[in-house]
């Protein structure tokens, strides 16, 4: 019973000593953790702290030994009753730390120390070094600017005692500042430099004396700088000659913060694998976390090499990027980086873009602070060259040459090569970091993105060519990582599918290598129900090409906007209508009448099912009733319709008997500072980067994301049309220079024209209304989109149609173009209706719009041309031949021997021509 | 504003002039008759978004008030034309008159494009009229209503401005204003249902029981569909129900032959009016070409869609099942195909009736407001009724009594109202 009871009792005193040991510890750490602390500092705290942790705190006194500096306890006297540890730097002895007991303790172990506590002196002696390694020279320097500060004027050479202590601690950065400051002295024009160097350098002058043009092919002799204790006196004797104590302090300081970020410059080396490249960037920033680092102008140039290597090559963005970034950026960067052991990939065009533009906002948010609380959402990135090792991992290294293939051979090969994707395994390090970025995720939904290094040229958008896919990331870690790489792989798959082979090709880039990167985004959304969805997603343009006023000019930018995720607003979906805003004129909309805003209002909106796991879009109005109004901004995203009026929704709630939600963003932009916002951000980007942007947001119903930002690269027809210089007379058909859009519409085989005189001495109504039938007649006739549409006044009038053919959407649609006629009455200029009948349905559909105005005498209207050729319309619509005289139909290579029509609009120039012309495949 | 003498006006004057004819008028009434009393040209400076100022050029035309108050519609269109206004100003006229409701006829507009316009440039505008009309316009001298671009909202703005001159509440200075400030009861239901009115009147003069007939109908917007639940209602079976698809482009037919369940059909339905065409089949209805509705095996056709649907080329396929024609929509029937129509016996209820019950209510909404006290939506439905009916049978009395047909009785009873009106008030 005794032995058990001593046997707990001994136990307890251990568990006492050891706790007593582990305070100890802690409060080292804590002292050596305590920012801006001096080594001086740190030294006194040192005796104070360590007694405590020792057996026999009542006799233990401390002695610490650093570069010269000794510090020790009250009353220390050294006795043979001690422990002694070492304080290493760099495997270099740099001082030591020691205990010692004032009397021989009666210890009850027979021994005055305890294992434990030798152990806890080695940890606390190799933890200072850490200590020192880390931040030593700079903190010395730091206490030398401090202490010079309060050393007289007379006395302020007292740097050379820190210099002394820098060849005591570091000898060879002491040799490489000698060096440094000699080179310095010699460039600065010191004579005596000059002699010194050439006596540390004894073939120095031997060369100078013979570099003739004739020696120019002999190799030199590789000499070095003999390095010795009287060179280095003689160099800093000469530097106190010439500069004053704080200039040299401040070379010295200069040196030793770039001696230290030295190891940067192997990111230079492009050769070295992304893990490396985190390796260091990684240490970097732990050295920049210190109050004292200041980064050096060295850095500038591995900050460019960083960018070329990760983000783009394109000089343009490297120019502002270079200017928004710090090395240290990268350092988050690559956290978020997944790649394989060998990996040397990059981001891709969508990653860098964003990245880039979420750089700009940042930092010019001092500028303008509107843009400080818009974010972009968490992002992953796959580096682009793990599709490779992906495809070689999988043993289909034979794909590389896929796109060579017959387009044909590669459509059919497309629906095999997805399946083999998806039922692959990814590369083990692969799955790790996909499995990381979950973790980091957690359920949030996620999408997963194209970003495709060859988006990186400008006009090749590759929109909607590769595959975006979202995730609910709902369920287990285990079904959600399946998920992800399912996705990842049916990504990469889009990499080979027909039409993105076939958009390559167009451009001339199918030679270049498509690596693909991917960006894993967080999406931005809240839950409401089953759903997960933003309250609002769009997209925004720069300029816009669809003006539907003459009032909205295309640098006031256009947004499509969306309730839910913003896809709807990024494609063209023909049935249905994202809601279209002129930020820079948002009062003038295309809509007017509430039926109009009604009907060209989104009907559905696309969401994350969570229970289903799956994106789906679903019919806002029953949408609205299953959340029962539980929508972020639910009152500023939606008005009620009712009774052909457009209202603010009741802040007590929708009436769902009786009104109807429609989206119309009325009061976001009435009431909050959206518009102001993204038009800020709008012209920050297009400032900064130099062009105009198009970007993608969305709003989880309290914060602005940014979701994309790339150059706006209109689809062709909307790209500015090029008017050629020297075009015969006899060539061209007409031309314009008011309200103009971009366009080009090559190729058009058929004119339909109706003559606005004959039009207008029509007899009856009737006949006026039977030109429009005719017109829808001929709509179906002939060749889809390669015919206009030309006519007088408002195409679609509803009202008085001896002002416009009286026709709906659908009697145009096949059309490539509208134009609409304005011939001068009297003295008056009839008003042009811009398409406004159908203006969302031209856009949906790229068909162009054109106004003329004949009149003008700076324009060409070939109306001998028009009127004049063969007319066809009686062949065509035999029904209505009596109309002949009225509606032209001209077949335009019968009419011009074998010429197509080609119309090209330029809204930066304000002009525009229709011309006749070779087809384009012969110009090609 | 283009001085144009655009056929409108002189349609509407051959129009006059044919029933003066019958109606044995004398010239002096014919020719008062076939010019406004006034007109009104006002230019309208507004003050834009952008501190510009920009000049507007309104028109406000009153064909005739000697029965009451003129009525009719204010629109905002870019190149709206003088004789395009006195034609609409004088349909108002003999509209308010067919079915006996005491009111003028007036249009209005102004020359702009909305679409060019922010809101509160249109607000400016909106007001800017009114202050320019003055007292030329108000309860009991002329009662604008919305027409092409003109939405309740610009009706509000109109009405408060007025409130805002008059330092009182005028609310009956307008029609066509939300519910909720003054917009009457049932103003959706009222066209389709005030159609069946006219449709069952019909049905009792032809003796036919509307239980056990079937009906087309072309249109499923708020006349067609309303109309369709009434006639439902009464007894009757859609059989057939035809509209447009936006999506395609284009209308369809949905058939069924043993009748069409009207609240199924419109659950499936935009507020457009367009069926969804996968859902119908669903329900099991036939999905047809678009003109099949013309030429089903039923009693009743309704053409609610759009004007000049039954025209002289497709007029022959109606069956020889047909027995009556209601035009549930403005000039949905050419005059040649409604010659043809007559001469095959088949019944045809004109849309200066058949499709009077918008312009009832409005009527209604004037008198509501003007009382400021409204009435519960089956009190407007019966009221509604009450008008229409008495108009049915006053204008079929005519069409018997003359040998007219029902279009040419409705037009006769509406110019001889007014003739008389201003005989008797002294004026001519």
């Amino acid at each position: 019973m005794k032995s058990r009871k001593n046997r707990v009792e001994t136990l307890l005193l251990s568990l006492q000593e050891r706790a007593k040991e582990l305070e100890c510890f802690y409060a080292v750490q804590s002292v050596l953790s305590t920012p801006n602390i001096t080594l001086d500092e740190i030294c006194r705290k040192l005796i104070e702290i360590i007694p405590p942790g020792w057996q026999y705190p009542e006799l233990c006194t401390v002695k610490v030994s650093i570069g010269g500096s000794v510090y020790q306890s009250p009353g220390f006297v050294e006795t043979p009753w001690s422990l002694s540890a070492d304080i290493l730097v760099q495997n270099r002895v740099v001082g030591f730390i020691s205990v010692y007991y004032a009397t021989n303790p009666a210890s009850q172990y027979g021994r005055p120390f305890l294992d434990e506590e030798s152990r806890l002196l080695n940890m606390i002696a190799a933890r200072i070094g850490d200590h020192l390694w880390h931040g030593l020279e700079s903190r010395m320097l730091s206490d030398w600017t401090s202490n010079m500060a309060q050393v007289p004027d007379d006395a302020k050479c007292e740097w050379q005692l820190a210099l002394n202590s820098l060849r005591g601690t570091n000898p060879e950065l002491y040799q490489r500042i000698t060096r440094k400051m000699l080179n310095y002295l010699c460039w600065s024009g010191v004579p005596e430099a000059e002699q010194l160097l050439r006596s540390a350098w004894p073939s120095r002058a031997s060369v100078g004396e013979s570099d003739a043009p004739d020696d120019w092919n002999r190799p030199r002799q590789r000499h070095g700088i003999a390095f010795t204790s009287y060179l280095g006196a003689r160099v800093f004797a000469l530097a106190s000659d010439h500069m004053d104590c704080p200039q040299i302090l401040q070379l010295i300081q200069m040196w030793i913060q770039e001696d230290k970020q030295s190891f940067l410059v192997q990111l230079i080396n492009t050769n070295v694998p992304v893990s490396t490249v985190a390796d260091i960037i990684r240490r970097y920033h732990e050295m920049s976390k210190d109050p004292s680092f200041v980064p050096v102008q060295r850095t500038r140039g591995i900050l460019i090499a960083m960018i070329r290597r990760f983000l783009s090559e394109q000089r343009a963005y490297v120019d502002v990027a270079k200017e928004m970034m710090e090395i240290n950026d990268f350092h988050f960067l690559l956290d978020k980086m997944i790649y394989t052991n060998e990996s040397h990939g990059r981001l891709g065009g969508k990653s860098a873009g964003l990245y880039l533009a979420n750089q700009i906002v940042k930092k010019k948010a001092s500028e303008y602070p509107i843009l400080a609380d818009i974010k972009t959402p968490r992002t992953w990135y796959v580096t682009s060259d793990v599709l490779f090792h992906f495809v070689h991992h999988c043993d289909f290294d034979e794909l590389i040459e896929q796109k060579y293939k017959p387009i044909q051979q590669v459509r059919m090969e497309y629906p095999c090569i997805s399946q083999a994707f998806a039922a692959v395994t990814f590369p083990e390090d692969i799955v790790r970091g996909l499995s990381t970025a979950l973790d980091d995720f957690g359920t949030n939904p996620i999408v997963v993105r194209s970003s495709s290094l060859l988006e990186d040229s400008i006009g090749a958008a590759f929109s909607g060519k590769y595959k975006s896919l979202f995730l609910a990331n709902q369920g287990s870690k285990r079904h959600r990582l399946e998920a992800l790489t399912d996705a990842v792989a049916e990504v990469y798959a889009s990499t080979f599918s027909p039409d993105a082979i076939e958009y390559r090709a167009d451009r001339g880039l199918l030679d270049y290598n498509e690596e693909m990167g991917i960006m894993i985004q967080e999406v931005v959304g809240t839950k409401i129900g089953k759903y997960f969805l933003p309250a609002f997603g769009g997209v925004a343009f720069g300029c816009n090409e669809f003006l539907w006023s003459p009032r909205i000019k295309r640098e006031d930018g256009l947004l499509r906007m969306v309730p839910g995720l913003g896809t709807r607003a990024v494609d063209r979906l023909g049935d249905d209508y994202p809601v279209l805003i002129s930020p820079g004129n948002p009062g003038i909309r295309v809509n007017v009448t509430p039926s109009d805003v009604y009907r060209y209002s989104p009907g559905m909106m696309d969401v994350i099912n969570l229970d289903t796991a799956s994106f789906e879009s679903v019919d806002i109005e029953s949408f609205v009733g299953e959340v029962d109004g539980g929508f972020e901004l639910f009152r500023d995203v939606f008005s009620a319709y009712r009774d052909d009026t457009i209202a603010a929704i009741s802040p007590l709630g929708m009436d769902r008997e009786r009104e109807k939600p429609v989206a119309t963003f009325d009061r976001l932009i009435t009431r909050t500072d959206f518009l102001q916002r993204i038009r800020t951000m709008m012209n920050v980007l297009e400032d900064t980067l130099g062009f105009p942007v198009d970007i993608e947001f969305a709003s989880d119903g309290t914060d602005l994301y940014l979701l994309q930002c790339r150059p706006q690269s209109p689809a062709e027809v909307c790209a500015p049309g090029v008017i050629p210089k020297y075009l015969e007379p006899e060539q061209i058909m007409f031309t314009a220079r008011k309200h103009i859009s971009n366009g080009y519409v090559p190729d058009i085989s058929h004119i339909v024209y109706v003559d606005p005189d004959s039009y207008a001495s029509l007899p009856s109504r009737g006949a006026m209304i039977e030109v429009g039938r005719a017109i829808s007649e001929l709509n179906k006739l002939l060749p889809r989109r390669r015919f206009i549409l030309m006519g007088p006044g408002r195409w679609g009038s509803r009202g008085d149609i001896k002002l416009g053919v009286s026709v709906d959407y659908s009697d145009i649609n096949n059309t490539s173009m509208l134009i609409e006629i304005a011939f001068q009455k009297g003295q008056y200029l009839p008003e042009l209706s811009f398409g406004t009948h159908f203006f969302q349905d031209l856009v949906e559909a790229h068909i162009r719009y054109l106004p003329l105005y004949p009149d003008d005498p700076k324009v060409v209207f070939n109306r001998v041309f028009l009127r004049e050729s063969s007319n066809r319309f009686a062949e065509l619509v035999p029904g209505l031949a009596h109309l002949e005289h009225v509606i032209h139909v001209i077949d335009v290579p019968e009419a011009t021997g074998g010429l197509l029509l080609t119309v090209s609009m330029n809204a930066d120039r304000g002009e525009a021509v229709g011309y006749v012309c070779s087809p384009r495949d012969k110009r090609k | 504003m283009i001085a144009d003498a655009f056929e409108a006006l002189a349609s509407e004057r051959e129009q006059l002039e044919r029933a003066c004819a019958l109606l044995d008028v004398s010239p002096a009434v014919r020719e008062f008759l076939s010019y406004a009393v006034r007109e009104f040209k006002v230019t309208l400076p507004v003050r834009m978004d952008d501190d510009s100022i920009r000049l507007f050029h309104a028109c406000r035309v009153h064909h005739n008030d000697a029965r009451g108050p003129c009525a009719g519609g204010i629109r905002l269109h870019p190149q709206a034309t003088n004789d395009r206004i006195r034609a609409l100003a004088m349909r108002m006229t003999w509209q308010c008159a067919t079915v006996d409701i005491p009111l003028g006829g007036a249009a209005g507009c102004v020359v702009c494009d909305p679409h060019d316009l922010s809101r509160r440039e249109q607000e400016r505008l909106c007001r800017g009229l009114v202050r320019r009309l003055g007292t030329n316009i108000g309860p009991r001298r002329d009662v604008p209503s919305p027409d092409i671009m003109t939405s309740s909202q610009h009706i509000m703005w109109m009405t408060d401005e007025y409130e805002a001159m008059r330092s009182e509440h005028a609310n009956g200075v307008m029609s066509g204003k939300p519910v909720t400030l003054g917009g009457s009861a049932s103003r959706r239901e009222a066209p389709g249902f005030g159609l069946v009115f006219t449709l069952r009147e019909a049905l009792r003069l032809l003796d036919i029981k509307p239980t056990g007939t079937t009906a087309s109908i072309q249109g499923f917007g708020a006349v067609g569909q309303n109309a369709a639940k009434m006639y439902q209602q009464i007894g009757g079976t859609v059989v057939c129900v035809a509209c447009w698809n936006q999506f395609d482009q284009m209308a369809y037919s949905f058939y069924k032959k043993e009748g069409i369940d009207i609240d199924e059909l419109a659950s499936i339905t935009n507020y457009f009016g367009e069926i969804d065409k996968d859902r119908a089949a669903d329900l099991g209805c036939e999905v047809l070409a678009d003109d099949a509705w013309l030429s089903q095996d039923v009693d009743i056709l309704i053409p609610a869609a759009f004007e000049t649907q039954i025209a002289e080329e497709n007029v022959s396929g109606i069956r020889d099942s047909v027995k009556l024609v209601a035009e549930g929509a403005t000039a949905a029937i050419t005059p040649g195909a409604a010659e043809t129509i007559g001469e095959r016996g088949i019944f045809h209820i004109p849309d200066a009736i058949a499709n009077a019950g918008g312009i009832v209510c409005s009527y209604f909404e004037q008198v509501q407001s003007d009382s400021n006290y409204y009435w519960s939506a089956d009190e407007v439905l019966g009221k509604l009724d009450v008008k229409l009916t008495e108009a049915f049978h006053a204008v079929q009395h005519i069409s018997e009594r003359r040998k007219l047909s029902m279009r040419e009785a409705a037009q006769v009873i509406a110019v001889d109202r007014v003739a008389r009106a201003c005989q008797e008030r002294g004026w001519v």
